[in-house]
Order: structure tokens, then C-alpha cells, then sequence
């Protein structure tokens, strides 16, 4: 038994067993929330396997079909592509178990099947090491959010829905044309064959700036985040968690693989680029975040503020770029946990009072207090306060623009930082007070609120075990990184 | 010799302007109607380029999927539209002002000058994957190199491309379905028509499966027509029966994912490896695998046509 | 010189035509209309540069990657088809609303 725990072949298992929980809810919607719940937690131990496997013999490496790249696909996993895939594991239980109480039975008969194939999807983009495959599993991942934000039905849902097929499908197309340069550029869409073959030139250049773009856009980098907003804020609440915390991080992890192996040696002025919209993004998403009303459309805003410090890690990159990476992979997974509690945290809100307006909380605090506490500590990580994972990724991100002169950086992350507090603390400063006119409200079944405030108390476990967490991402790093992460704790 | 290398040329120019005229006409002809059957003759085109690119496997694919299904699913749009909106609306109505798309204007040009470099500037010796195709060609089990490239090399993205036509469908379905195409009185000659030829599209999809191995061909292309063989059928007022569009249907949908993840299984339990097909066994494997695609390929297209909901409770 | 690379440069100008008509028009069937034509055009760049080495056989793996494309077209155009209905049949339009209707 246990030889065959420590042989199984983790990864493929890890891509094989939400797509047959997907047909399975498919082919017998009655059993679907079961076969979810279960198929989610075979998952979460199958990457918790291929996790023992890579920290005892290294990366992970599979070909498939026998071939090898680059004729074939290979599947690959570092500490980098584990820890993206240790996130989606986590952050989907929290939600799957959230979901299994949030859903009436009609909307739970799509929902299970769809959100399992969208698992899969991310699992096999995250084990991906070719450029073509990498364009199948996202237009997977594409196709299935779009369908679960539509589920309910609603007008605002079902136009979010179509403005985000139609930015998803354009984004899917620019970085097609890319990989089409790359392949008769140099002759692979092997990952590490491109590496070694690459140089840069005008058709890698133009291939450069069309996967980026199309990438950005389907991160939602400021400007081209007009389509998140609507769709997260429009979308049922548990499909809002999934697509702020674990969809948007796809195509950035994708950006950020293919920057780290193929383009960061000659392409810094880029990096200057990304890091600047980043910082744009960081200005503009918090600014919006506080002028709103609603609290899903606070907090979605709020994603595009935070996806702009995932940008800051490029122009800091040119130090060192592994740091680099994982720092915005660890901030990447502190704001899935985060995020997550609070668009569940919202969705409580909104089955208690109805609604979601900000101004009529309605002493949500006395009423909803596991809720509200959810709300609170995720904030606490957003905000970067101590001792959250938001508070430990955003100081190593200042503690290198600080170290490298980037004084204007180092003061958009602060200022975001602020803005961040203000709108954290505007919709608790609410959850205390008294409404005009009380409200009728709805029970919340347990296990939301439950579900909710464990992500939250995830995201600040998440900062105090923030050196095994380097030791994971990256071996060689741990050195660099269990130095800076000292230094924050004695700062 | 001279005067045929000429005519190449004179037909390729007129290809490459008509397929930019006819897309240009597409995007911006006034009405949608036009529109439509404009793509449609874009697609034709499309096919011929391919014919004259060396690529007739996606010549058969463009005609049937991209030219055929994707202009009768258009159509049926375009019928349902016109029942749920006020056709007063301009269909040309541009977003933005005139100043931002001016600016798209420049934006676009200067992508077009840098694209148009980018392409122009590789070197005219390639470092492809066809000597490698080539030399494993004979162990794949298909000695049509794009087939062993779809079922055998690159196999796993085509297991994941059937979960791509499968989102579709439940996309569709979990949108509560489309509401049925206004019903025209069935024509006498369609009718005809259709009886004569969907046994015609049954044979070629047999042909073109079996084929597939050695020939351009194969499960996409195979499916594609056996899709529009339902698609006719539909348009000729057959309707599934109420127990046909339970189980047997997500059965039928779902088979050729099926298929691939059992062989998956399989392979990684005694080959240690997904998708490694046993040398002797592989053209049989290949030939089960794209059977079963070509199912799934044909019924998923013409439910997308369809469009209805499988739950009569569903039609909100 | 080949006319595969001539047939590269259709592709690209059909990327970038459908690009603008994506942005530039309203009409969501407009916008399903201009997608696919960018997607022609990305697949012409990618078979027609295969064939850029004049061989008899070109290489066939863009080949079966454009047949995969095919397939994923079809695919987000029916679904998006179906969207466009659904939008179109609640609001009597087939245009998105202004953004940010907050």
C-alpha cells in the first residue's frame, strides 16, 4: 500500500479524477453534489501525494504518450507549479463545501459538473509545459467560468457573462497568433526546447507582446479589467470566490512561467510596462473599491487593486528573479485565501439581508458574528497587516523596491495599502451600526459561515508559516527568502 | 513551366484579396442577413486556402465545421433574434466615439506594420516536428500524420478538446436552453431534399472515419458531417423523443471523453504512461478512439443546434 | 520566396480586422462574427507558415492544431450564440449595456 502511495503517478491522477467527477455529475445529476464534495477532497489528497513525491525527488515530469517533448506534451511540476496547485486544491474545498449549502437543487445540477471540469482544467494548466496545451486548458478554464458566472439567470449576470466570453476568447486568440510565431520561430511549443532555442527577435518580439497582452487581458490588468468587475460582482457567490481567487491567477501564472523561462533575459522594457500598469492598477482598483456601494462590487475591485502588486514582482524581478516569482506566487495564494472568505463572506450577507448594499449592514456584527469575523480577518490580509500572508508577500515585495531604489513602487504599495484599510474598514465600520429601517432577515446555513471563516483564518496561517512555504516554491530560495522573511519579523 | 507559375500566383492573390474583401464585407455590411451568408462564403474560401496550403484535413474540417455548422448555427441565431428584439436597431451601431476609433485605427495599423515584420523576417528553413513525425510515423498506428498527430502524439489535448465540446453543451443547457426556432411550415422540397441526403452525409462521415487512418480524414471531420446529417434532420422537423434526450443523450455527449479517459487509465496502469499506446495495439486504439469521438463530435454538434434544454421544466 | 508567406500576411490582416470590428461595432452577432474571423486568421498564419519551406508535405502538427482551434470555435460560438439570445431576450437588445452599470 504504501509503495504504491509513494509510485502513483500523482499528477496524472490530479488531472484524471476531476474530469471524471465532471461526467460522472454529468451523466447522474442526482448524485452530483456527492460525487463534487468527494471527487473535490480525492483531489486535495492526490495533490498532497505529488506534493511528498517532488519535495523527496524534485520536479515532477511526465511524458505523455510515451513520446516526450517535443513531439509529444510533457507534463511538468516544480515548487512553483505545486504550490499553484496546492492553492486551487485548498481554496476549492473551502469553497466546494460552501457551495454544497449555497445551491438550490436546479443551479447545484450545473454547478457541480462544470465547477469539477474547471478544476481539472486548472490542475492540467498548472501541470502544463507546453505552449499549445497551455492554450487548450485555458480556453477550458475560459469557458467554463464564463458558464458558471452566468447560472443564475439574472440580466447583470447573463451581460457580464457575454462581455467576459467575448474578452476571454479575444485574449485566448492573441496569445494563440503568439504561439503560432513562437512555433515556426523556433520549432517547439515545448516549454524548456523554446528556452534553449530562443532568441530574441523581431518574431519573438511580436509573440512576446501578443501572449502578454492577451494574458493581461484575461488577468484583468488595468485597463484591460474592464470585463471583472461586472462578472465577479454579478456572479453567484461562491463562483465569485472561484473566479477572483483561483481563475485570474491562471493566465498569471502563465504570464509569469513563461517569463521566467523564455523572455526575462532580454525583455525589461516590458517589465518596466507591467510593473507600471500594475502600479496603475493598484491606485485605480482601491480608489474604485471605495466608491462603492455594494459590497461584491467593492470587493471585486479590490481584485484588480491586488492583481496590480502580482505585476509589481516584474520590474523587481531583474534582481533575482526566482525570489521574484515567488514572492507573487505567495501573494498570489494569500489572496485566493482572502479573497475567497470575502466574496463568501458577501455572499452570507447578501442570503441574510437579501441585498448587499454597504450602508444597510444592519449590525450584521451581533447577527452574523462568524460571518462578519471572516470578513474582518481576510480584510486583515488584504489590508497587509501583520501577521497575514498579505502582510508577509507585500513586505518582501517593499523590502525589494526598497532594496533596489524603487522608492515610487515601494509608495504606491503603501498608499494601496491605505486605500485598502479604507475600504475594509468602511463596510466593518457599517456591519456595526444600526440601519434606517430594520430589515427581515434569513437564516444562514452553518456551514457558509463556517467555510467562510476558515479561508480567512487560512490567509493569516498562511503568513506565519511563511518559510516553509519558500522552502517550498523553491529550494535554492530559502536562503534569500528565510533571510528577508527575518528580517520582517525582526523589523 | 513560366506560365503556370503565374497562374499560381494570379490565384493566390486573388484568394488572399478575396478573403480579405469578403471579411471586411462580413464586419461591415448593414444587414446581418448578408452578413451571415458573407461568412459563409468567407469560409468556402477559407477551405480553398487550405486545399492550396497542403492542408486538406482542414479543408474537410473548415467546409463542414467552420463554413457549415458554424453558418447554420448563425442562421438559427439570427432567426431567434428577430423574435426577441425591435429590428430597429442599427446593426452597425459602432461603439465609442469617433475619436477612439481613430485611435484603434493607429493602434491596429502600427500592430499591422510590426505583425507583418514579424512574419516576414523568419527564416525560410523551418525546425518543425515533421522529421519527427515523420520518423515515429510507422509505430503511431495512422500513417496520416495529422490523425497521429491528434489521437497519438498530441492525444491528450484532443481528450481535453472533447471536455471543450462538452462545456459547450452544458453551457448551453445550464442557460435553461433556447427558446425553439421559429417554425416555418416544412418546405415539401427540403424535406426531399433532406431524405436523399442524409444517407449521403451518414456514408461520407463512414468514408471519411474510415479513411482518417490513412487519408485526410478522421474523427473531427467525420463527426462534423454525421453533425450536419442531424443538423438536416433537425431542420426537417424531427425531434428526439422525450426518453431519447435523457440518459441515451449525455451518454451519447460524453462517450468519446470516455473513451480516452478509460485508455488513459489503462496506459498509465500498464505502461506507466498516459495515452502510450502498446505498438502493436495502437492503430486499433486509434480506430476505437476516434469511433467513439466521432459520436460524441456528431451529437454534440447538432444539440448545439438544437439548442433546447433536455428538461421540458427548464424552457424559463 | 514562397506564397506561404503571403497567405501568413492574409492571416495577420484578418487577426487585425477582426480585432477592430471587435471593438469597434456593437452588435454582439457582429462581435461573434469578427472573433471567428480572427480566429481564421490566426489559424491561416499558423498552417501557412508551415508550408513556408515549399516540402510536399508540410508539417503536419500545425495542422492538427488548427483542427483543434476549429473545434474550440465552434464551440465558444455557440455558446456565445446562445448568451447573445439570452441578453437580447431579456433587454429587447443585442448589446451589452453601458459599462459599469454600478
Amino acid at each position: 500500500m504504501e509503495a504504491i502511495l509513494a509510485n502513483a503517478d500523482w499528477g496524472v491522477i490530479v488531472i484524471l479524477l476531476p474530469l471524471t467527477g465532471g461526467i460522472v455529475c454529468f451523466l447522474w445529476p442526482a448524485v452530483s453534489k456527492t460525487a463534487g464534495l468527494i471527487t473535490v477532497a480525492a483531489v486535495v489528497l492526490a495533490v498532497a501525494g505529488l506534493g511528498r513525491q517532488i519535495m523527496e525527488h524534485g520536479a515532477y515530469r511526465h511524458t505523455v504518450g510515451g513520446w516526450g517533448a517535443p513531439l509529444g506534451i510533457d507534463l511538468f511540476a516544480d515548487g512553483l507549479s505545486l504550490f499553484m496547485l496546492i492553492m486551487t486544491a485548498l481554496v476549492g474545498l473551502g469553497i466546494s463545501c460552501y457551495a454544497k449549502s449555497y445551491f438550490n437543487p436546479r443551479d447545484a445540477v450545473w454547478f457541480w459538473p462544470v465547477w469539477l471540469f474547471l478544476l481539472a482544467a486548472l490542475n492540467a494548466l498548472f501541470l502544463a509545459a507546453d505552449i499549445f496545451n497551455l492554450y487548450v486548458t485555458l480556453e477550458l478554464t475560459g469557458l467554463a467560468a464564463v458558464t458558471l458566472t452566468a447560472l443564475t439567470g439574472r440580466i447583470d449576470a447573463l451581460s457580464s457573462a457575454m462581455r467576459y466570453l467575448l474578452a476571454m476568447l479575444a485574449g485566448s486568440l492573441a496569445y494563440l497568433l503568439g504561439v503560432a510565431l513562437l512555433y515556426h520561430d523556433s520549432g517547439s511549443v515545448d516549454i524548456a526546447t523554446l528556452a534553449q532555442r530562443i532568441e530574441p527577435n523581431a518574431t519573438v518580439w511580436a509573440a512576446l507582446g501578443l501572449m502578454s497582452a492577451g494574458l493581461a487581458l484575461k488577468t484583468a490588468l488595468f485597463p484591460l479589467s474592464f470585463w471583472l468587475p461586472p462578472a465577479h460582482a454579478s456572479a453567484p457567490a461562491p463562483v465569485s470566490a472561484l473566479l477572483s481567487a483561483l481563475v485570474v491567477k491562471a493566465s498569471f501564472y502563465i504570464l509569469l512561467r513563461l517569463w521566467l523561462e523564455l523572455f526575462a533575459d532580454f525583455a525589461e522594457g516590458v517589465s518596466t510596462l507591467l510593473g507600471l500598469l500594475g502600479a496603475a492598477a493598484i491606485l485605480w482598483g482601491s480608489l474604485q473599491a471605495l466608491r462603492q456601494t455594494r459590497i461584491k462590487l467593492l470587493v471585486a475591485y479590490s481584485t484588480v487593486a491586488q492583481i496590480g502588486y502580482l505585476f509589481l514582482v516584474y520590474p523587481l524581478a531583474s534582481a533575482s528573479s526566482g525570489l521574484a516569482a515567488g514572492i507573487a506566487a505567495y501573494l498570489a495564494f494569500s489572496h485566493a485565501l482572502a479573497k475567497s472568505a470575502m466574496f463568501l463572506a458577501a455572499g452570507n450577507l447578501m442570503r441574510f439581508g437579501g441585498h448587499d448594499r454597504i450602508a444597510d449592514l444592519d449590525r450584521a456584527v451581533q447577527r452574523l458574528p462568524l460571518t462578519v469575523s471572516a470578513f474582518a480577518l481576510a480584510g486583515v490580509s488584504i489590508m497587509g497587516l501583520p501577521p497575514s500572508g498579505g502582510f508577509t508577500g507585500k513586505w518582501l515585495l517593499l523590502d525589494a523596491a526598497m532594496s533596489q531604489g524603487r522608492w515610487d513602487l515601494a509608495a504606491v504599495m503603501i498608499i494601496g495599502g491605505l486605500l485598502a484599510a479604507g475600504y475594509i474598514f468602511k463596510v466593518l465600520g457599517y456591519a456595526f451600526m444600526q440601519a434606517k429601517e430594520p430589515h427581515d432577515a434569513r437564516a444562514v446555513p452553518a456551514g457558509m459561515e463556517w467555510a467562510a471563516l476558515l479561508l480567512a483564518v487560512g490567509s493569516i496561517l498562511l503568513g506565519l508559516m511563511a518559510s516553509e512555504i519558500f522552502a517550498l516554491i523553491h529550494p535554492d530560495l530559502v536562503a534569500n527568502a528565510g533571510g528577508a522573511v527575518e528580517r520582517v519579523w525582526t523589523a | 513551366m513560366d506560365v503556370i507559375v503565374v497562374l499560381e500566383w494570379a490565384f493566390d492573390a486573388v484568394l488572399g484579396l478575396g478573403l480579405l474583401w469578403l471579411a471586411w464585407r462580413t464586419l461591415n455590411s448593414p444587414d446581418l442577413f448578408k452578413a451571415i451568408v458573407l461568412f459563409i462564403s468567407f469560409g468556402l474560401l477559407m477551405a480553398l486556402a487550405w486545399v492550396r496550403l497542403n492542408a486538406p484535413d482542414i479543408a474537410l474540417a473548415e467546409a463542414a465545421i467552420g463554413a457549415g455548422l458554424t453558418g447554420a448555427l448563425l442562421l438559427a441565431a439570427l432567426a431567434r433574434l428577430r423574435t426577441t428584439t425591435d429590428n430597429t436597431m442599427p446593426a452597425q451601431l459602432p461603439a465609442g466615439s469617433w475619436f477612439q476609433r481613430g485611435l484603434l485605427i493607429v493602434l491596429l495599423s502600427g500592430s499591422a506594420a510590426g505583425l507583418g515584420y514579424a512574419v516576414w523576417i523568419l527564416p525560410s528553413h523551418t525546425s518543425g516536428l515533421s522529421m519527427a513525425v515523420t520518423a515515429n510515423l510507422d509505430v503511431s498506428g495512422a500513417r496520416n500524420p495529422v490523425t497521429a498527430v491528434l489521437l497519438n502524439f498530441r492525444g491528450y489535448d484532443t481528450m481535453l478538446e472533447m471536455i471543450v465540446l462538452l462545456l459547450a453543451v452544458l453551457g448551453i443547457w445550464s442557460l435553461g436552453g433556447l427558446p425553439p426556432r421559429p417554425e416555418r411550415p416544412a418546405v415539401a422540397v427540403l424535406d426531399t431534399f433532406s431524405r436523399f441526403l442524409i444517407p449521403v452525409f451518414i456514408l461520407a462521415a463512414a468514408y471519411l472515419l474510415w479513411v482518417g487512418a490513412d487519408a485526410p480524414g478522421g474523427a473531427f471531420q467525420a463527426g462534423s458531417v454525421l453533425g450536419a446529417a442531424g443538423v438536416l434532420l433537425l431542420l426537417s422537423g424531427w425531434r428526439p423523443g422525450v426518453r431519447l434526450m435523457q440518459w441515451p443523450l449525455r451518454l451519447a455527449l460524453t462517450i468519446g471523453a470516455i473513451t480516452f479517459i478509460i485508455l488513459g487509465v489503462l496506459t498509465l496502469l500498464y505502461e506507466q504512461q498516459l495515452l502510450a499506446y502498446p505498438v502493436a495495439q495502437a492503430g486499433r486504439m486509434i480506430i476505437l478512439l476516434e469511433s467513439l469521438a466521432t459520436v460524441s463530435i456528431a451529437v454534440t454538434l447538432a444539440i448545439l443546434f438544437l439548442g433546447e434544454s433536455p428538461d421540458p421544466e427548464e424552457k424559463k | 520566396m514562397s506564397h506561404a508567406f503571403a497567405y501568413a500576411l492574409v492571416g495577420a490582416g484578418l487577426f487585425l480586422l477582426g480585432l477592430y470590428a471587435l471593438v469597434a461595432y456593437a452588435h454582439l452577432l457582429r462581435k461573434i462574427l469578427a472573433l471567428n474571423i480572427m480566429g481564421s486568421g490566426v489559424f491561416l498564419v499558423l498552417v501557412a507558415l508551415a508550408k513556408r519551406t515549399g516540402d510536399a508535405e508540410p508539417d503536419p502538427v500545425p495542422h492538427a492544431m488548427v483542427i483543434t482551434g476549429i473545434v474550440v470555435a465552434v464551440s465558444a460560438t455557440a455558446l456565445a450564440l446562445a448568451l447573445m439570445l439570452k441578453v437580447s431576450g431579456k433587454t429587447g437588445q443585442a448589446v451589452l449595456p453601458g459599462r459599469h452599470q454600478d
